[in-house]
């Protein structure tokens, strides 16, 4: 036997060979290391190494002799400030927000650093490519990666708790707050951690990723000064901060819970699948979770809205965001490899109610197209639906600014220009993948182009032009989503606005319509029987369950 | 060698492009369980990348590769629990030790327990590391890490090896030490690829090879085979007790011998033919009456082989 686990088995039973009759302690250590072995087996192998890396690593025993020095001298240095003060003076906020400051440096800088440099060395030290072929799977690595993350931070954390006490009992500041001050640095941390991750799967290439580490530490930078101001804040100013906490606190905590776990998942699988083999199904969680993050986002809303007194704003605010989240998500979407693999096409739903509902979230960036103008004209019906209660509840009285006119306007305006500009810009994509390679990212841009050319060519040529130059809005800047967004909102002018209502939507009609069959194509493919080969793996996988008794009276076989 | 009937690796047909150039042409061949088969070629002529395709760790641009009757493209996952591939670098992590590297590549592939214990026991008593477990990996010598290398190789018992250049900056002890453990995991009837820039090596343990340049494969086959394909003309040998007068006129008058230089009673000379017109030769030399007391023929090694199929083109 030549391994750890089993040598320290063997030194165990020695041990308790060696006494005459094995102590009570001996089988109990022995029991525990047993555990302990078993549990190692459930825990992700990168964790388990990242780990032991850390613990004989040096920047690890650096930085942790840095946040212990620093918080020593923070110690000694703010009670010698304090002075006498300290017997009869409520001091603990002074202290906590130094502490706090110390702490977050390790949490908001070191480790999402770390993250992000823990997955960019494994193409450095060619330990990437191994990794990959082993079993585990693209969620594991990417877990494991953020499981060593929490297990650095829980290290920091460890080193300041006593700290951490030492202001509580200074008095200045409740428990509460210090729970929820490092509850928040916890889940900060982890998620730039997750960020760091994302960012290190988005290229191979070292030159992109020196740019992408400078900006990523800029970043970082940032937002410890950002959480060192919050940190002194709440220290200083917030002192208990569950004091006096009304409904709108735990509201704002839901929104921020929601939007970060939706988001969070949301960089997860698209950082998962950055890293899967390309015939792998990479778009549909990343879809799945988009349509969470709207059905979440959706449900604030209308809570905010109801709250509200079913103001029209919120509606207005819900499409912006919406449409605006849409457009981001639909370039990323229609920016895909075209072609399903067969891996993929195995698992494509076959009923009709599975092909009517789901084929949408297949990968594609023609479904994904289709994704978009599904979710977004969900979004403008739902908010028909809730102008439409508004203005029953208030019995149609209700007057001010915005008018429903303009919100209703709104909403099929910018559902015209998310349609159409997608689909334009999808079309320009799918044409130039005839004659060369389009990656992902020259399709973004593609987009990105044509949305600047909208913008930028009306402005350009409007300030050439000594006519249009003073004209506050021309039809030549229907192009612009802003301008002629904004122009709805001038007032006066149903005139303009019943021309956009016309126009816009029916180009986009028709960009959908140019794009329609090469949708229709991608959602003409049907399932693939799985190889025969497979099928017998599959079979040696997970063998059915023996049939047993069907009934009291069968007998067993 | 076991041949079964189902190849544990095939190539169909694949080709891989890289912008305008053709890395991988066309290349087919198959290897089946128990078989050591050599990929040789120049530096740039497709091997490490079809080794690549047939690791997941890239796409054909075409064409298909089965391990174990797994497309590599279709079913990478159900690929890598039968597939144990060594590049030609070697990743080392920093700050572990040889059972931490083994240990995480077990957890890796899905060994728990004292299935895991086991396997790396088994792996570290395989490639002699069992006195170096903790040692740092950092500090071991080349040999060392090759032998560490092949060991996570093996770490989930895979029955297809897929090894890129594993005899390279070798010394030769340290080379037959691998060229033993190859043998013996070919005897075990696992399916090994291998590419190397040993031939001579390569030809000891190597039941067929393929020849591949500029992503085409040139040859496929034993190297006898191959020899026999391209060898057109070898060198011959012939000493003859006392007639060296009578064998120069016989040798010269014949369609087959060319570049005839006798010295005293031997006689050298290129004979175009291969092996049947050797002994044809040989017996002809007999019936004419001549006391034959050495004949031979020099036949090509894998390196003259490869050069010939290449046509000299080494890089």
């Amino acid at each position: 036997m030549t391994t750890d686990a089993v040598t320290t088995e063997e030194q165990s039973v020695d041990a308790a060979a060696g006494t005459m009759a094995p102590s009570r302690a001996a089988a109990l250590w022995s029991a525990i290391d047993r555990f302990l072995n078993h549990a190692g087996d459930w825990l992700n192998p990168i964790l388990v190494k990242e780990t032991r890396q850390a613990l004989k690593s040096s920047q690890f025993t650096i930085t942790f002799v840095l946040v212990l020095a620093a918080s020593w001298v923070v110690t000694v240095g703010v009670v010698a400030a304090i002075g006498p003060r300290i017997f009869y003076s409520a001091e603990g906020g002074t202290l906590l927000a130094w502490y706090y400051a110390v702490l977050a440096f390790p949490l908001l800088v070191v480790v999402p650093l770390s993250a992000f440099r823990s997955l960019t060395a494994e193409r450095e030290d060619n330990t990437y490519d191994l990794l990959s072929i082993t079993t585990l799977k693209p969620w594991q690595i990417i877990s494991g990666k953020l499981g060593s993350s929490m297990a650095q931070m829980a290290v920091y954390f460890s080193v300041m708790t006593p700290c951490l006490a030492f202001t509580y009992l200074l008095r200045g500041v409740d428990v509460p707050t210090i729970a929820i001050l490092l509850l928040y640095t916890f889940f900060w941390s982890l998620g730039l951690s997750m960020v760091g991750i994302l960012l290190a799967t988005l290229t191979t290439q070292r030159f992109a990723q020196v740019f992408i580490l400078v900006g990523f530490v800029s970043w970082l930078l940032f937002m410890f000064y950002c959480g060192v101001m919050w940190g002194y804040g709440t220290a200083y100013y917030g002192r208990s901060m569950l004091g006096g906490v009304g409904s709108g606190f735990w509201i704002v905590l839901g929104v921020i819970a929601t939007s970060y776990a939706t988001f969070f998942a949301l960089a997860f699988f698209a950082a998962a699948g950055m890293i899967t083999f390309t015939s792998e199904n990479r778009s549909t969680p990343l879809r799945a979770c988009m349509v969470v993050q709207q059905a979440a986002f959706v449900g604030w809303m209308a809570a905010v809205w109801i709250s509200g007194n079913f103001r029209l704003e919120f509606v207005l605010v819900m499409i912006i965001f919406a449409g605006l989240y849409w457009y981001v998500m639909g370039t990323l979407l229609t920016a895909e490899r075209p072609g399903l693999s067969q891996r993929v096409r195995r698992r494509l739903p076959q009923s009709f109610f599975g092909r009517m509902f789901l084929s949408w979230f297949n990968p594609g960036p023609n479904s994904g197209y289709m994704f978009v103008i599904a979710n977004t004209t969900l979004i403008v019906v739902l908010g028909m639906f809730a102008i439409a209660f508004g203005e029953i509840t208030s019995g149609g009285g209700r007057g001010g600014n915005p008018t429903v006119e303009e919100v209703v306007d709104t909403m099929v305006i910018g559902w015209g220009y998310i349609v159409g500009y997608l689909g334009i810009g999808l079309l320009i994509i799918s044409a130039l993948r005839r004659i060369a390679k389009v990656t992902m990212l020259a399709a973004v841009l593609i987009h990105l182009l044509l949305l600047l050319a909208g913008f930028g060519i009306p402005y350009a040529v409007k300030s050439m032009s000594i006519e249009l130059r003073e004209a506050d809005y021309s039809f030549l800047q229907i192009t612009d989503p802003i301008f002629s967004i904004r122009h709805i909102f001038d007032g006066g002018v149903r005139g303009d606005a019943n021309v956009l209502l016309i126009l816009i939507p029916g180009v986009a009609t028709c960009v959908l319509l140019l794009n329609m069959p090469q949708i229709i194509r991608e959602l003409r493919v049907v399932r693939e029987a799985a190889p025969t080969r497979v099928l017998q793996d599959e079979a040696e996988l997970h063998p059915p369950p023996e049939a047993g008794p069907q009934n009291p009276w069968d007998e067993p076989a | 060698m076991i041949r079964t009937t189902s190849p544990q690796i095939e190539l169909s047909h694949l080709h891989r492009v890289f912008d305008q150039a053709h890395a991988v042409n066309d290349v087919s061949f198959e290897v089946y369980a128990g078989e050591v088969f050599g990929y040789i070629g120049p530096n740039g002529a497709g091997k490490t990348t079809s080794m690549r395709i047939l690791a997941t760790l890239d796409e054909p641009t075409a064409g298909d590769a089965y391990i174990d009757g797994f497309s590599v493209v279709d079913d990478p996952d159900r690929v890598r629990r039968r597939l144990g591939f060594m590049p030609d670098y070697f990743g080392t992590y920093q700050n572990v030790n040889v059972y931490e590297y083994l240990d995480f590549f077990a957890r890796a592939y899905g060994l728990a327990g004292q299935e895991r214990l086991r396997a790396i026991g088994e792996v570290m008593e395989f490639t002699l590391l069992d006195s170096l477990a903790h040692k740092p990996i950092d500090g071991l010598s080349k040999g060392m890490k090759q032998r560490l290398c092949l060991g996570r190789t093996m770490i989930h018992n895979p029955s297809v090896l897929i090894l890129d250049e594993p005899a390279a900056g070798l010394d030769p002890r340290a080379r037959i030490e691998l060229r033993e453990m190859i043998e013996r995991l070919a005897e075990a009837g696992k399916a090994i690829l291998i590419s190397s820039h040993i031939l001579t090596e390569l030809a000891e343990i190597a039941d067929r090879v393929a020849i591949i340049e500029q992503g085409r494969l040139l040859a496929v086959g034993s190297v006898a085979e191959i020899s026999a394909g391209v060898q057109s003309r070898s060198t011959a040998r012939v000493r003859v007790l006392r007639d060296a007068d009578r064998l120069r006129q016989w040798l010269a008058a014949r369609d087959d011998i060319f570049d005839l230089n006798i010295t005293g009673e031997l006689a050298v000379f290129t004979h175009a033919g291969g092996r049947e017109s050797e002994a044809r030769l040989l017996r002809e030399l007999i019936e004419a009456g001549f006391s034959v007391i050495e004949f031979g023929a020099q036949h090509k090694s894998l390196e003259d082989v490869f050069l010939h199929v290449t046509e000299g083109r080494v890089q």
